[in-house]
């Protein structure tokens, strides 16, 4: 790698400088929120810390064992988040959304790391942990987008799904309109991004290998192939949890879900 | 629609046949008792009952929309498993209560069966849907008019026709005529009549208006979970 300017631990004493800049604002205004930008302040620090900590450990024992324990792990809390981040949820939520972030990441990850890059070895930590972490990071975001609107449209649209069913619709069918604007959903972010890639934004990864000495067209094409594996993980990952969520909530009786208040849902078998 | 179903052993090619359905409502009320429908056609039966009887969740049954329990599902010699449900929603096809529509144009709304996978061959005709539009009064609108306007009697009249075209050999309607105009109403009941003497075919419609009950086949009335036939006839 090329050259870069180390940071040292005088400098990120200076960086505070800047929250305190933040605090001063927050405190001449009176916006209360002194306390929350400390908190969240050094939450960040300790978490990247600690991450810091353990990234630095993996690299240096370089065991596959231990990225894949490690990749597990950020899968694991991915999938958690994206869970937690859906509007509404369902009996089964939890599983549907493992198995989605679970059969993506490995499909695209192995993809662009092993076909793509060619990582060798394979479990390379230095390009598998962060290629896989931005998979993790961003279908997280796609499904839940996804998923919001698949449930919005199962809610919403009860009556249509029945009539379809009725004149002997198989369940697929009876909820294919409601998949197809829940995948488009969950790849508007994405196709967005593509579109003003480097014009309004220049992505964090790139700037991020510029900082660290790459060539700029290197880091571009990193950075290509990063918005396109987003893009397809997005796609797959959409269309998976639509599949799975209908499995679960739509079946031949039709809709098989209960409406409870402020947006929650529960699979329920039974419907008047 | 007696409760004994070894009375009625249909043979012919299109008998109907459905039962024993029990069902428990989601409020813990045992709507249907063991009750069998057991129809040869041509034959258009009427169904009507105090509200609350469980005639819309009969109906419902019998196509499998709600966790009744439902012993044989048969036309014919042909019986129908849970899983062929979608299958048996082709020849059993149920016009459902409120006439939902999908959104897009008439066109859409009546030709959307015959596009999916388990259609056993029919064809939409446009020129047929436009003489029974124009035999439910709805001729103003073109094939291509978008529903968004519509009103609850054009939409039940719009579902009737979708029925029709469909053409299924069992029809079912949950109260298909709401909403209209006496006049209307009689001549949509009329197309009804008509669709079960032609094909032959069997109709079964949930009517409250005991003028309807009168024209029937075989009117029957559900009460306290069984069905019996109605005492006017």
């Amino acid at each position: 790698m090329g050259h870069y300017i180390e940071l040292t631990t005088f400098d990120l004493l200076l960086a505070v400088g800047l929250i305190v800049i933040a605090s001063s604002i927050s405190l001449a205004l009176r916006l209360g929120l002194t306390r929350s930008l400390a908190i969240a302040a050094t939450r960040c620090m300790l978490q990247l810390g600690a991450i810091g900590l353990i990234l630095k450990k993996i690299f240096q024992i370089n065991s596959p064992y231990l990225v894949l324990a490690w990749l597990a792990f950020m899968l694991f809390m991915a999938s958690r988040e994206a869970v937690r981040r859906a509007k509404s949820k369902y009996k089964g939520i939890n599983l549907d959304a493992l198995a989605t972030m679970t059969f993506t990441s490995l499909t695209v990850g192995l993809l662009v790391t092993q076909v793509i890059i060619k990582v060798r070895p394979w479990y390379d930590p230095q390009y598998v942990i962060p290629i896989f972490g931005m998979i993790f990071g961003n279908s997280l975001n796609g499904i839940c987008l996804c998923l919001d609107r698949f449930l919005e449209y199962l809610r919403s649209r009860q009556r249509e799904v029945e009539l379809a069913l009725c004149f002997g619709a198989t369940r697929q069918e009876a909820v294919l309109e409601g998949a197809r604007q829940a995948v488009r959903t969950g790849m508007i972010p994405i196709i967005n991004n593509m579109t003003v890639a480097g014009i309004v934004s220049l992505p964090g990864m790139m700037t991020g290998q510029i900082v660290a000495g790459a060539s700029p067209v290197q880091a571009v094409a990193y950075q290509i192939v990063i918005m396109f594996m987003i893009a397809a993980s997005n796609a797959l990952g959409s269309m998976l949890f639509a599949t799975l969520a209908a499995r679960r909530l739509v079946s031949n009786r039709g809709i098989e879900l209960q409406i409870g208040g402020n947006g929650n849902m529960a699979a329920k078998g039974a419907r008047p | 629609m007696e409760k004994d179903p070894s009375r009625t052993a249909p043979k012919a090619s299109k008998d109907f046949y459905c039962g024993p359905i029990d069902y428990i409502d989601p409020l813990g009320r045992h709507l249907l008792r063991h009750v069998t429908l057991a129809l040869s056609p041509p034959c258009l039966c009427v169904i009507s009952g105090p509200s609350g009887s469980g005639k819309t969740s009969l109906l419902r049954a019998v196509c499998g929309l709600n966790n009744a329990s439902v012993g044989v599902r048969r036309i014919g010699d042909t019986t129908y498993s849970p899983k062929k449900l979608p299958h048996w929603r082709t020849q059993v096809t149920l016009l459902l209560q409120d006439a939902p529509c999908l959104p897009g144009s008439i066109r859409d709304n009546l030709s959307f069966p015959f596009s999916f996978k388990n259609n056993p061959g029919r064809v939409f005709e446009p020129d047929r849907a436009m003489r029974l539009l124009k035999r439910v009064k709805l001729s103003q609108f073109h094939l291509d008019h978008q529903v968004d306007g519509l009103s609850g009697g054009e939409r039940h009249r719009l579902a009737l026709v979708r029925g029709l075209l469909w053409a299924p050999p069992v029809l079912l309607a949950d109260e298909p005529l709401s909403g209209l105009e006496p006049e209307l109403a009689q001549e949509c009941f009329e197309l009804l009549k008509d669709y079960a003497r032609q094909g032959p075919n069997t109709v079964i419609c949930v009517l409250h208006e005991e003028r309807f009950a009168k024209q029937a086949d075989i009117s029957l009335r559900l009460k306290d979970g069984t069905l019996h036939r109605a005492d006017h006839i």
